[in-house]
């Protein structure tokens, strides 16, 4: 009797085994209705990241004024205004719930730390805590042939910090300063660091640094002091500037571009190596467990922009956001393979342009945000 | 003598009562005629059209619509002028797998599906530099104009894109009393009745010139308030300033109606000028008249009730569609908002209807789409600016 009901259990359990090899990636069908539409004549600047906090509300920070064109985009944010009815940017912080209404915002300079010239990733720890990176380029001498002359030392340096807000857009923390960039030895300092992502069982928070450095680099997340950094394969990283990607070059030995860190629950740690086509998977100390290739002929602005998991318990999918090839490719986590693909190139609903965010809520929903002109959050639904 | 003066007085009296009486019954029909009261035709928009383009194809900027008799949708658009970043699949060698830009003209059907697509440069024409406008005739013919730089004409194709015609010579563009050559022109418009083609020339000239649409030969033209066109420059447009006696460039849309008025948009000048198909200036009216720069009055459609009792006016500075009231030229209501949602807009520029009420929009800049709002009937008016219009989910 007693061996007959292990029996059944076994057997159970091996059905449950079963059907997670066998579960079959998860479809996705466009809202084209989600979020709703901004208030105040509000416009989304280049979306920069996307987030999902505890409450399943959607997170985004986007560029604002900065990626919008004065002339003929924010036309009613202009002095003098050239247009009464539209537009102006929307505070680069913005929240959204389920069904898409806008339930938060805030954003911009304040007492106690720098707002980024211009935004990267978003993330928010399990207190609730709004965490952003700060990703500008140095700013660049102005062209054309009216171009004023100016002075080289008083135009800004890279971004160069990351900031934490509490959910309401209270001020909290600070870690590393405004346009002093440090190379990728520094323990105190960034250059334009693209995303970040915390890890609540150590409390600690992990930096894709950058755009600017080649290595992800962990603080503690309560007083930013400085834990440990890693590049490529987790070896120290290099400020030597490894320059274009090859796909038929044996593969690179630093990171080009780290532009995600995203922490599994089983403790894994996958960080998008974007223009070099590739994700790089660490342990939590920096130590490499392996690597895969996404797409490894995409030249330009590379292939692996963002990742996100699926809300299984075992998260069996990764979703990769390509901002390039302009898809969200869908992985199975445990052997890398793209079993499957979500979107096109195109402006409606369900197609891309430069989508370089993605997260999932709950429910298993996906939401991607997308960056140059595409300018959109959008919902898919888990199907 | 005395006494006949006095009657002619009594009766200019008499006529001047019964004229302000007649006033004074108007002003209170208008009085009483809150907003509510107003009737308009209702749109949402349909956010699943057209059907995702085959083959990877994205869109430039789409600056021309049509819909022909068939209700198939045309569009136009600036497939050259594609970032490399997003036609990254057209690189050499391609930088991603996608995208491709799509040829320059698009034809749809009414579902949505691309049915027929061509264009680009070929034998015997010259193809623009920057295509802009679409027109299809009554003989079922395409006619294309061209915005920069060199082009000083227009080109006419079969449905299927052979080409037939080309009106005016690459470059040759002589300012605004040319008789042979436009000045890069911004939309064609072709009258089925007398086979004579509207052109609204344009963006380097300020007039609106007739042609016989079977030679090409100039048959009249003229510039603001009927006036002989001068290209003198005329500065910036300035609200507070006198209306300008001459149009400012572009002269973006010459589209004729039903009764025989000719609408003129006259963009950076915030207002249409109406006129018989003569020339002779009948009226016209100012659209958002503290718009700068770009200007308000972008392109024009007419309601397709026998009457075109409505007038759809695309303002692709302020994001929105005005819907007038076509006999007093009265904004009933708008439609539209800033942003990249469907039934957002970002740079709307040319509208269009079909033959059951729906409105189709193209948007240029980095809006980048054609756009369909469903017709769903005449109501009353709730709001006058309705924002983005989208179905109840």
């Amino acid at each position: 009797m007693r061996r007959n009901a292990l029996a059944c259990i076994a057997f159970a359990a091996l059905i449950v085994e079963l059907a997670a090899q066998t579960a079959a990636p998860p479809r996705f069908q466009v809202d084209p209705l989600w979020p709703k539409p901004l208030p105040n004549h509000w416009l989304f600047g280049s979306i920069t990241g996307v987030a999902v906090d505890a409450q399943d509300r959607i997170w985004v920070v986007h560029r604002g004024g900065d990626s919008l064109n004065a002339r003929t985009e924010m036309s009613a944010a202009t002095k003098p205004p050239t247009a009464d009815a539209c537009c102006v940017p929307a505070p680069q912080i913005l929240a959204f719930d389920e069904s898409g209404a806008l339930v938060a915002n805030f954003g911009g300079p304040g007492a106690g730390y720098d707002w980024p010239r211009s935004p990267g990733g978003i993330a928010i720890d399990a207190k609730g805590n709004v965490w952003i990176a700060a990703a500008a380029a140095a700013q660049a001498p102005p062209t054309g042939r009216d171009a004023p002359k100016v002075d080289p030392a008083t135009l800004a340096k890279a971004d160069s910090h990351v900031v934490k807000f509490s959910p309401d857009g209270k001020f909290l923390l600070q870690i590393g300063r405004a346009q002093s960039p440090a190379g990728n030895d520094s323990k105190t300092g960034l250059n334009r660091p693209a995303a970040l992502d915390v890890d609540p069982a150590a409390n600690e928070l992990y930096v894709a640094d950058g755009f600017g450095n080649r290595r992800i680099v962990v603080f503690d997340a309560e007083t930013g002091a400085y834990k440990r950094h890693w590049g490529a394969y987790g070896a120290p990283p290099d400020d030597a500037d490894p320059g274009a990607y090859d796909p038929s070059a044996p593969p690179s030995k630093q990171f080009r571009a780290v532009s995600c860190v995203r922490i599994a629950k089983d403790g894994l740690v996958y960080v998008c190596d974007r223009r070099n086509d590739r994700i790089q998977v660490f342990q939590k100390n920096g130590t490499f467990v392996k690597e895969a290739f996404v797409s490894k002929t995409t030249m330009g602005d590379g292939s692996v922009w963002d990742i996100a998991f699926s809300r299984d318990p075992k998260q069996q999918f990764l979703f990769v956001a390509d901002g390039q090839d302009q898809k969200v490719f869908v992985l199975r986590r445990d052997t890398l393979e793209i079993v499957s693909t979500v979107g096109g190139g195109g402006r409606w609903p369900g197609a891309f342009y430069g989508v370089g965010s993605v997260a999932v809520d709950s429910k298993g929903n996906l939401f991607t945000g997308e960056n140059l002109e595409g300018k959109r959050v959008q919902k898919f639904v888990r199907r | 003598m005395a006494r006949r003066r006095d009657v002619a007085i009594g009766m200019a009296f008499a006529v001047a009562i019964a004229g302000l009486a007649i006033a004074e019954r108007a002003f209170e029909r208008v009085a009483a005629q809150d907003r509510s009261a107003l009737q308009a035709p209702k749109f949402e928009v349909d956010p699943l059209w057209p059907k995702p383009l085959p083959n990877n194809w994205v869109l430039g900027q789409v600056i021309g619509l049509a819909v022909d008799s068939r209700d198939h949708v045309w569009i136009v658009h600036r497939a050259n002028l594609l970032p490399a970043n997003e036609a990254a699949a057209d690189q050499k060698p391609p930088i991603a797998s996608c995208c491709s830009a799509a040829p320059p003209v698009l034809e749809f059907d009414p579902a949505g599906n691309v049915v027929n697509h061509w264009g680009g440069p070929g034998e015997g024409y010259d193809w623009p530099e920057s295509n802009h406008g679409i027109t299809i005739d009554h003989k079922e013919n395409v006619w294309i104009g061209g915005n920069v730089g060199t082009d000083a004409h227009v080109l006419k194709f079969t449905r299927s894109g052979k080409f037939l015609a080309q009106y005016g010579r690459k470059g040759k563009n002589a300012g605004s009393n040319d008789m042979e050559n436009f000045g890069r022109p911004a939309k064609i418009f072709v009258d089925a009745k007398t086979n004579e083609a509207y052109i609204a020339d344009g963006y380097g000239n300020r007039r609106v010139v007739v042609i016989d649409a079977d030679t090409g030969k100039f048959k009249r033209y003229w510039g603001a308030y009927g006036n002989k066109p001068d290209d003198t420059d005329i500065g910036r447009y300035n609200p507070s300033a006198p209306p300008a006696q001459q149009f400012r460039t572009p002269v973006h849309c010459a589209d004729l109606s039903v009764d025989g008025l000719v609408y003129v948009c006259d963009r950076p000048n915030d207002r249409l000028q109406l006129f018989k198909p003569d020339g002779t200036f009948v009226k016209e009216v100012f659209i958002a008249r503290n718009t700068l720069g770009d200007g308000s009055t972008w392109d024009v459609a007419f309601s397709r009730d026998p009457q075109q009792k409505y007038l759809y006016l695309a303002d692709g500075k302020n994001e929105k569609i005005y819907i007038l009231q076509r006999d007093t030229l009265q904004i009933l209501t708008s439609i539209g908002d800033g942003g990249r949602q469907p039934g957002q807009f970002f740079g709307v520029h040319s509208i269009g209807t079909d033959s059951k009420g729906n409105i189709f929009t193209t948007e240029t800049y980095e809006g980048r789409r054609v756009q369909k709002f469903v017709y769903k009937g005449i109501g009353p008016v709730t709001k006058m600016d309705q924002g983005t219009v989208w179905p109840s989910k």
